[in-house]
């Protein structure tokens, strides 16, 4: 059985390099992968911490909606993407510092 | 009537007249009213009229006129003798380029002393003697582009302004006593003067109290005063100098006008003298009487001596006014003004002509001296006849108004020092000395100007083109020889008793009378000695025998050098006020000036620190607020970058810092 720290470890560098990928890559798209990357390490410790609850399966419900709600998210911010896209043609977030008017 | 004539006198000459004729015609308009005026108040009742002037607490000022026997006689010659000087004037100041001003000034004058006459208020009589003393500045000064002119004319208003300081402190200590200024009530014979009481060392007035001396320094003050416009000494030098003016002036202000107005306002308040005063007065009126006698000896400019013997003949008034003459001292300064006026015209006569030889011959030598004279008899007779009669009115040779009024003088002298003894003998013996002084003083003017040849330098005498004055002048001498007669005055040629002036003026509380010896002696004495005086004058300067040089004596220089009172007022007077403008101007320019400077150096330290500190401390602050401010905007724009990534950081240090402080809060 694998103990519960082995996850623990495992989801916070999945977070990290999530993390890392949010702050430093110059492209949206490489972004919003680190997004996924951290939102899956949240979800890899509801599912970690389901093992230990002594009633029901609530963490694995928790984790299907969050993977749902990613999936929604993911299709939004790919729709916003391609907007930004369309206007700055570019998608490096260090250049869009300006709101459009 | 009186009163609308005098209106009509006050406006006429009061306005500013630009054409001779039209200012004639106002002073005869004068002239007729105050005969008019002459005849119907003399020996009458007083006239007194008066109108409320101003209030201050409960006194109120009344102003008006008074006329009595000495006004309405002052008037009369006032107008009379202004009137002829004004025809005079006519020929005399003919092509003088500023004629107008001469008209204006000389009704300007007139005016003032008329106003000096009638005023029935001591306060009023002092606004009237200021303008006077004005008016005779502005005359004397009338050839204002010659600098000596300027220079009399000053010299005269500055002596006046001292004398009218003593008016000033009389009318003010009168006042302080009776609370009031009005000559009527003051002066008449049962008037407040009289009603006041001397006890002991004070003087009573109802319940008025004052220490005595106060009574005797009002009347030395109104003497001071009086000294100053009849030119007595100390402050008789202005008068000499007055003859820069044209010499129809000199004869209007010496003869009959402003000079009589220091014996006229001792006139006026005669009753307030008290012994001391009076022989204050008789005694300065005899010094001066003979050291100006003494000084004319000398003098060569002919109206210098004039004028020199002008001061001598009001000394002689005042001295009739000390001892107790009051009649005879206004007798005197009746006849005096009539001969004396006359001498000053016959004087401007001669001149003129001599001014007109020397311009037609484009000689140059000073026609004022009489020495450069002579041997005008031929020329000008008329002149002549008329000046030899006013001097010997002026000596008092019997027949002549002068001798009435002169021996009238003298008597009164006499009869008044016989009683006391010591020094006061002195002055009526010195009066009798100036007498005979007189006497050759006018005789040699009279022998130097109109006998021998004439001795214009450089001159040939054959190609002489004198010639007798022009009439208007002429006929204005003649009218005034005339009035140097005895009948105008006295019936009875011998006796002063009899002249109508003394016994119109017999209202004066002092007049003693006692006949005497004197009578008889002294006019006997003073005649004889007075023509022997004459004679050695004729030998010395006619005949010229054996006439001696003085010219080295010491006391011909004494004389010549007019007692020396110019240089010593100049250096006492002059030179002190300039010494204390001196001292005074390094103590303004090293005490007040430094203290100004270093109060401006003192600013100018404070502000250079005051600069500083704005600079510094205060543009510090103000800067330091703005760079503050910029420095937390330039830090806090960082944040504002716009880049997504830099806020997400900035959300995780946050986020982390949080997380730390709760975690170390926790674990502590």
């Amino acid at each position: 059985m694998i103990p519960l720290s082995h996850f623990m470890l495992v989801s916070a560098a999945l977070f990290c390099i999530g993390l890392y990928a949010v702050l430093s890559k110059r492209n949206a798209i490489m972004v919003l992968i680190g997004i996924e990357f951290m939102l899956n390490a949240a979800i890899l410790n509801f599912v970690a911490f389901s093992r230990h609850d002594k009633f029901a399966a609530s963490g694995q419900v928790f984790a299907l909606f969050a993977i749902v709600l990613a999936a929604a998210a993911v299709a939004v911010a790919l729709a916003i993407i391609l907007n930004v896209y369309k206007y700055y043609k570019t998608i490096d977030p260090t250049e869009i510092d300006q709101l459009g008017d | 009537m009186p009163l609308l004539s005098f209106c009509g006198i006050l406006l006429f000459t009061g306005r500013p007249d630009r054409g001779g004729a039209f200012s004639i015609f106002n002073i005869a308009v004068s002239f007729v009213s105050s005969l008019i005026l002459f005849f119907s108040i003399w020996n009458q009742d007083p006239l007194h009229q008066q109108v409320d002037w101003f209030t201050i607490g409960n006194t109120t000022f009344r102003v008006g006129i008074l006329l009595n026997n000495l006004s309405v006689m002052m008037m009369l010659l006032v107008s009379l003798i202004a009137t002829l000087v004004h025809i005079y004037s006519t020929r005399y100041m003919k092509g003088d380029s500023y004629l107008f001003r001469y008209w204006a000034y000389l009704g300007l004058f007139c005016f003032s002393m008329f106003g000096l006459v009638i005023a029935d208020n001591l306060l009023l009589i002092y606004m009237f003697w200021e303008l006077v003393g004005f008016s005779s500045y502005l005359l004397i000064g009338f050839w204002f582009t010659r600098e000596s002119a300027v220079r009399a004319n000053k010299k005269a208003f500055i002596m006046n302004r001292l004398g009218d300081l003593g008016f000033l402190t009389g009318i003010m200590i009168l006042f302080t006593q009776f609370q009031t200024l009005d000559i009527t009530e003051l002066f008449a014979p049962n008037g407040l003067v009289a009603q006041t009481i001397l006890s002991g060392d004070y003087w009573t007035f109802g319940t008025q109290q004052m220490p005595a001396i106060w009574l005797t320094l009002a009347g030395l003050a109104f003497f001071f005063g009086a000294t100053a416009k009849s030119a007595q000494f100390p402050l008789h030098t202005w008068l000499p100098d007055a003859m820069e003016g044209p010499t129809s002036v000199s004869s209007l202000i010496h003869a009959a006008t402003m000079v009589a107005a220091g014996v006229f306002l001792l006139g006026r308040i005669y009753p307030l003298f008290d012994e001391t005063v009076l022989f204050v007065i008789a005694s300065i009126g005899a010094f001066t009487a003979f050291m100006a006698a003494t000084i004319a000896l000398t003098q060569n400019d002919i109206k210098r001596i004039l004028a020199y013997s002008t001061i001598s003949q009001l000394g002689f008034m005042m001295l009739a006014m000390g001892v107790g003459g009051f009649n005879s001292g206004l007798f005197h300064l009746v006849t005096h003004a009539f001969f004396k006026c006359l001498l000053f015209l016959a004087a401007g006569a001669v001149i003129h002509e001599m001014h007109h030889l020397k311009d037609h011959k484009g000689l140059d030598f000073d026609h004022q001296d009489i020495r450069n004279m002579g041997g005008l008899k031929k020329y000008m007779p008329i002149t002549f006849i008329t000046m030899t009669l006013a001097s010997l009115a002026l000596i008092g040779i019997p027949f002549t108004s002068g001798y009435l009024s002169k021996d009238a003088i003298l008597i009164q002298a006499f009869d008044w020092a016989e009683g006391k003894g010591g020094l006061v003998r002195l002055i009526p013996y010195s009066a009798l000395l100036t007498s005979w002084l007189t006497a050759f003083y006018i005789s040699r003017l009279i022998f130097k100007v109109f006998f021998g040849e004439l001795r214009v330098p450089g001159y040939n005498t054959a190609a002489v083109s004198l010639h007798e004055a022009p009439a208007a002048m002429k006929n204005v001498l003649v009218i005034l020889a005339l009035f140097c007669l005895f009948p105008f005055f006295s019936l009875d040629p011998l006796n002063y008793d009899s002249a109508w002036l003394m016994e119109g003026m017999k209202s004066s509380p002092r007049a003693e009378h006692t006949a005497s010896i004197f009578h008889t002696l002294i006019p006997i004495v003073v005649n004889v000695i007075a023509l022997l005086v004459i004679s050695l004058a004729y030998f010395w300067y006619v005949r010229r025998e054996k006439a001696p040089d003085f010219s080295g004596n010491p006391l011909y220089r004494f004389s010549e050098g007019q007692w020396f009172f110019d240089k010593l007022y100049f250096r006492t007077f002059v030179g002190g006020t300039t010494s204390l403008a001196r001292s005074s101007f390094l103590f303004d320019k090293r005490i007040v000036d430094g203290l100004v400077n270093l109060l401006g150096k003192v600013g100018l330290v404070l502000s250079v620190i005051s600069h500083w500190v704005d600079r510094y401390i205060v543009d510090g602050l103000v800067n330091g607020a703005g760079l503050l401010a910029k420095a937390i905007g330039n830090f806090s724009r960082n944040f504002q970058s716009g880049r997504l990534q830099y806020y997400l950081v900035w959300m995780l240090l946050v986020v982390l810092t949080f997380f730390m402080i709760k975690y170390f809060s926790l674990a502590i």
